[in-house]
């Protein structure tokens, strides 16, 4: 077993790690993911005694603390009881020796006499990698990316080592090289403590039991693996996931706002967290348990923006909407998916008190909503289908996008010209006096939505509601807009409720759909698990009528239990 | 990126040292005719005379004042390093940036001879040749330039090959411009720094193989040289004489080269990113 | 990584145009060829004989073409002329003297690579540190001192001053030693242009490979040989160490050229009877068979040596091997 309590690691100043707390039990692979920067290589070196820096804390391994031994002491563990397994950079093996010499010198140096016997186990071992014989006797250059990773693999097992530390084993690869690794790594690497060091989540997802996420030098988060990147609750590990290219996504990439880390105080995520309060510039949020997995936030995590509970509404005994219940955490889309008549906009009015609701109730950041008052909608906002209805004909460009900055009282006129402009600039509409004074008849209807999203945005809301916010736009004006959307969304970390009847648009822009049904949401999920593996059968219809490019048309019935 | 080199070179150390040592020397030398109190090759005194008021370094065998001798001796370093350097740091440039710009058989052609000259050392030539010219000042400097450019051609090829990958070469090409036109507006320009190193080099092997030379009497008796000084002296060394007339132009011609040798050396970190990494990092 | 390729044609490039300024230079030259290929002393000695010997042999009366060829086919049979000054034919003058040089600089060779080479070695890996900005500035310093000049200095130092080592030659002369003795003797006369040699020569194998260790120890299968338990002094040699030598072979060939100029000079100075002193006495009373003959047979000894040096890179750097 070997655990790391309360590891510090600094150079100079600069601290890389701080109150890193691990525990690695045998037979269990734990994966540290982050992006470059954040001291994952740092920490493998320090468990190896290698890390140039200054360390604090400790690092037990049999009871014995690594970081208290002598140099000699540890070089006694390195490549005996702990071993690395570097990254196959350009130089990570000797350019002038043949291979099977530098893995038999880890045999040599840990007590092995006979130069022989070391050899015949080196080559044995690079066999059993999958290097063939007379390659054990090549020397590096003369080797493809992948055998050189299989040699670098071979020299950390040679002394069968306990613990294991890859340090971003397969970047540098090609897939299907990558994969032969990966398989080969799941083959050898059982039965030892592993620490996985990459920033490659799928290599994290397809090893690792375990996974800590290390920003800043500390762990924001961590826990088992599957619970970790299916619900993520940091924002960071969120954004990474978000950022991360892979097959099982479906909505398009998105950054972190903001630069790379730089040390800073409180919570070294705040620079970067759209969810962040006064607490967070000031203390270093502890890593805490939440049961099925240990988090580092003031906020418990991504708060629940809205949480709507058992909400149902009727007209003259028509029940349009039944006993809803939803969650729209921050700075996340839930698209909304149902055909018309589903009461997807009746749900969307009652939320913003348009309609008042027969039963049930809705909470805004943790707080029951009794009464929608300036505060509530200061918050909350919506984007109507058709922006030309929903602009005043009366009104110019400047005395719509201003018009929500006087219901509310806000600033004086200059304040108000200053901010006003800035949206503007924001949504991608020119801000001059020239445009200010055009009127709604005298926009396009791209410009008019725009018109309609600054008019909503010019609040600084936390949630926006968007109810088929671009149905009536042309495809191109759609795309743009809806790009425009992201990225306000991954600046601002602004949440969206995503009303469409169209689940091709929801998979493109949503991080969680819902479908509803006659009034019910029948189906709630991760996007990319609705669209892939769906449930309920009338998703299945919805997934069989959305826009493809092909010929035929394929109606699946409603009743159709059997998936295509 | 933009450097002021002589910025660097003043805030580098030894780069520093080298620069003062060698304005200091160029003073001297400039002004010798004034500070020297004798003409150096006038016998104005006895034989052998230790330092007095009258001969700041004494006299040597034929009673000429040795602290003339060193002043004069230093016009020659300088004018042979500064003569040699130039001459041989142009040919450099001309062979490497033409080799570089017009490529083919003429580039093979000039670096098989460059190759070729530079398994050969030049001091090994240099005498050999200077044993038949016994050469003075300016056949000297037309002597070393002649072996000490092959090095430089080198050096100046590979970087007018990686400058004529730039951008800014293609963008000029695009616009018609001819070879000639480039070497003189974007690859010579840019060439600067490396030229200048190239001829600080050439200037330190120069000012070492005319005192090596005069050293082994190869050069004409009448040149007035730190290196015939020592030979000279050399001979006398069972006399206290050696104190004042072997030492000082041996140490004013090891710490001119050492004063170029910590020039280059220091224009060598500013040029190469790596060391100059090291530098910052040294200062820790 | 430069891609070295071993040029045979660079090193007879070489050699020819050597030949040919040997060859024409003193045909070349104002006045009487006779006293420009023979020296003064021929002259002295010269009968109408002699005279019309010499011409014959060197075929003077004869287009340049023909001359040429008979110059290299003399070379060839090994005849390098004839030194009237010595009586005797150069070659034979010269053998005599260059088992000396050879001593001497070929101890010089290994004793300044080796010193350093280890001086770098152990300069790299403590950059920055105490020792390593001392021996940095120390042997920069160094660098600026002509080879001829440290010898002066240790020859007044250790010799004059303090009267610990002979003032110059090889060997005591009239002593007749014997066997150990004359090891002794020998070695006595060899430590002070030995030492100069080394420690003015081991300045640019230091430099080099101490900057080549600097960079070797950042590279990442330092790391990998440290994360296998490899002990500071393997990382040191076996694993850096082995990767800076690259460079110091790549320039050694500069080093020698170096070294056996450096070599003419330091003998000047110690009157070592080696070729450097041969070559000054020739110079002295314009001995021009001898001086050629020396400064031949020194370029040729040059050129073969680093072309072996070429070859032995190739066996060094596996990876040339396979260069295109």
């Amino acid at each position: 077993m070997l655990v790391i309590k309360e590891l510090q690691v600094s150079f100079g100043e600069l601290i890389v790690l701080k109150g890193i707390n691990l525990e690695l039990k045998k037979g269990e692979i734990l994966a540290v993911v982050g992006e470059s920067g954040a001291g994952k290589t740092t920490l493998g070196l320090s468990i190896m005694g290698l890390s140039p820096g200054r360390c604090a804390g400790q690092i037990l391994f049999k009871g014995k603390d690594i970081l208290a031994l002598s140099e000699e002491e540890r070089r006694l563990i390195r490549g005996k009881e702990i071993a690395m397994v570097f990254q196959n950079v350009e130089d990570a093996l000797h350019p002038l020796y043949p291979v099977v010499d530098q893995v038999m010198e880890a045999l040599l140096i840990h007590g092995l006499k006979d130069k022989k016997a070391a050899q015949r186990k080196a080559m044995d071992l690079l066999k059993a990698l999958g290097l063939s014989e007379e390659r054990t006797h090549f020397f590096p250059h003369q080797l493809s990316g992948g055998e050189k990773q299989r040699v670098l693999l071979a020299m950390a097992l040679a002394n069968d080592p306990e613990v294991l530390i890859l340090d971003e084993p397969t970047a540098s690869l090609d897939a299907i090289t990558r994969a032969e690794i990966i398989e080969l790594l799941k083959k050898v690497i059982r039965e030892k403590m592993v620490l996985l060091i990459t920033h490659d989540l799928s290599v994290a997802a397809k090893l690792a039991h375990r996974v800590a996420v290390l920003y800043g030098g500390r762990v924001v988060e961590s826990g088992a693996t599957q619970c970790i990147f299916t619900f993520p609750r940091h924002p960071y590990t969120r954004g990474l996931l978000r950022s991360y290219p892979n097959m099982t996504t479906v909505k398009d990439l998105q950054g972190i706002p903001g630069p790379p880390y730089k040390p800073v105080d409180g919570c070294p995520f705040h620079p970067r967290c759209t969810q962040r309060v006064e607490l967070c510039f000031r203390e270093v949020p502890e890593l805490k348990s939440l049961g099925d997995r240990y988090l580092a936030c003031h906020r418990g995590g991504i708060i629940p923006l809205l949480e709507i509970k058992a909400l149902s509404k009727s007209f003259n005994g028509v029940r349009a909407v039944r006993e809803v219940e939803l969650t729209l955490y921050e700075g996340e889309t839930l698209a909304l998916v149902g055909e018309s008549g589903s009461g997807k906009t009746t749900l969307a009015l009652t939320i913003m008190g348009l309609l008042p609701p027969d039963k049930g109730e809705i909470w805004l950041e943790g707080q029951k909503v009794l009464l929608r008052d300036k505060g509530f909608y200061q918050r909350v906002q919506m984007i109507f289908q058709n922006p030309k209805s929903s602009l005043s004909h009366r009104m110019n460009v400047w005395e719509l996008v201003k018009e929500p900055l006087d219901v509310q009282g806000w600033g004086s006129e200059e304040e108000k010209l200053e901010r006003v402009r800035k949206v503007l600039e924001e949504v991608e509409l020119p801000a001059d006096d020239f445009f200010l004074r055009k009127y709604p008849h005298e926009l396009s209807g791209g410009e008019a939505q725009r018109v309609a999203i600054a008019r909503a945005l010019v609040l600084n809301p936390k949630l926006l509601i968007a109810d088929e916010a671009t149905s009536a736009l042309d495809a191109s004006i759609q795309a743009k807009i809806l790009k425009l959307l992201l990225s306000l969304q991954e600046k601002r970390g602004l949440a969206m409720l995503f009303i469409t009847h169209d689940i091709a648009l929801a998979r493109k822009v949503s991080d969680r759909l819902a479908v509803m049904k006659n009034g019910s949401i029948v189906e709630e999920g991760p996007a990319s698990e609705v669209i892939t593996n769906p449930k309920h059968p009338y998703t299945r219809t919805l997934l069989s009528l959305a826009a493809d490019l092909k010929e035929e048309i394929s109606i699946l019935p409603v009743d159709a239990q059997r998936p295509k | 990126m933009h450097v002021d080199y002589w910025q660097e070179i003043r805030e580098d150390r030894l780069g520093r040292i080298g620069l003062y040592l060698i304005l200091l020397l160029a003073l001297l030398a400039a002004l010798a005719p004034f500070l020297a109190p004798y003409p150096p090759e006038a016998r104005v005194g006895a034989a052998f005379s230790p330092p007095s008021s009258r001969h700041w370094l004494g006299t040597n065998d034929v009673g000429q004042d040795i602290w003339s001798g060193l002043l004069y001796g230093a016009r020659t370093s300088l004018v042979v390093g500064c003569g040699a350097g130039l001459l041989a740091g142009t040919i450099s440039v001309l062979v490497g940036t033409s080799s570089a710009l017009v490529g083919g058989f003429y580039d093979s052609l000039c670096m098989r001879v460059v190759d070729a000259l530079l398994v050969i050392p030049p001091v090994l030539l240099a005498i050999l040749v200077g044993a038949y010219f016994k050469p003075h000042l300016l056949t000297l400097i037309l002597l070393l330039a002649a072996f000490l450019w092959p090095g430089g051609a080198r050096i100046i090829r590979a970087e007018a090959l990686s400058l004529k990958e730039k951008k800014s070469v293609a963008a000029a090409r695009t616009f018609g411009a001819g070879s000639l036109y480039i070497m003189a507006r974007h690859i010579v320009p840019d060439l600067g720094p490396v030229w200048l190193a190239v001829m600080i080099q050439d200037a330190r092997r120069a000012i070492f193989m005319e005192a090596g030379l005069s050293f082994l009497g190869v050069c004409d008796p009448t040149l007035h040289s730190w290196g015939k000084m020592m030979q000279q002296a050399l001979e006398f060394t069972y006399l206290e004489v050696w104190k004042w007339w072997l030492l000082p132009p041996g140490l004013a011609l090891s710490l001119t080269v050492a004063a170029l040798s910590f020039l280059s050396f220091a224009l060598e970190r500013i040029l190469n990113p790596r060391l100059r990494g090291e530098r910052e990092d040294a200062g820790h | 990584m430069l891609i070295w390729r071993p040029n045979v044609v660079n090193y007879i490039v070489a050699f020819f145009i050597i030949l040919t300024l040997n060859f024409f230079l003193p045909r070349l030259m104002p006045g009487d060829p006779l006293q420009a290929i023979y020296g003064d002393d021929a002259l002295i000695a010269m009968t109408p004989e002699l005279k019309l010997e010499l011409i014959q042999r060197f075929a003077l009366d004869k287009p340049l073409g023909e001359q040429f060829v008979a110059y290299l086919r003399a070379l060839f049979r090994g005849d390098l002329g004839y030194s009237y000054y010595y009586h005797a034919p150069v070659v034979s003058v010269v053998l005599g003297y260059l088992p000396w040089t050879l001593l001497l600089s070929g101890l010089a060779l290994v004793l300044s690579t080796l010193t350093g080479f280890i001086l770098g070695v152990e300069a790299g890996f403590r950059r920055g540190q105490g020792l390593d900005k001392l021996l940095l500035t120390t042997l920069m310093l160094v660098n600026g001192f002509p080879d001829f000049f440290v010898g002066i200095l240790f020859l007044l130092l250790f010799s004059v001053v303090w009267g610990l080592f002979p003032l110059g030659g090889s060997l005591t002369p009239y002593a007749s030693l014997k066997g150990f003795d004359l090891v002794l003797d020998i070695l006595h006369h060899l430590v002070l242009p030995l030492l100069t040699l080394v420690v003015v020569r081991c300045v640019n194998i230091f430099l080099l490979t101490r900057s080549s260790m600097v960079t070797t120890l950042g590279a990442g299968f330092i790391l990998t040989a440290r994360a296998k338990g490899c002990k500071d002094i393997r990382v040191r040699y076996h694993h850096a160490g082995r990767h800076s030598l690259l460079p110091v072979v790549t320039a050694a060939g500069l080093h020698l050229t170096h070294l056996i100029t450096g070599t003419l000079f330091v003998e000047v100075v110690f009157s070592y009877p080696g070729l450097g002193t041969l070559l000054y006495n020739a110079l002295m009373v314009r001995d021009y068979p001898v001086i050629q003959g020396v400064l031949l047979i020194l370029t040729a000894a040059v050129l073969i040596i680093n072309l072996m040096l070429d070859l032995l890179y190739l066996k060094l750097d596996p990876r040339i091997n396979y260069a295109r």
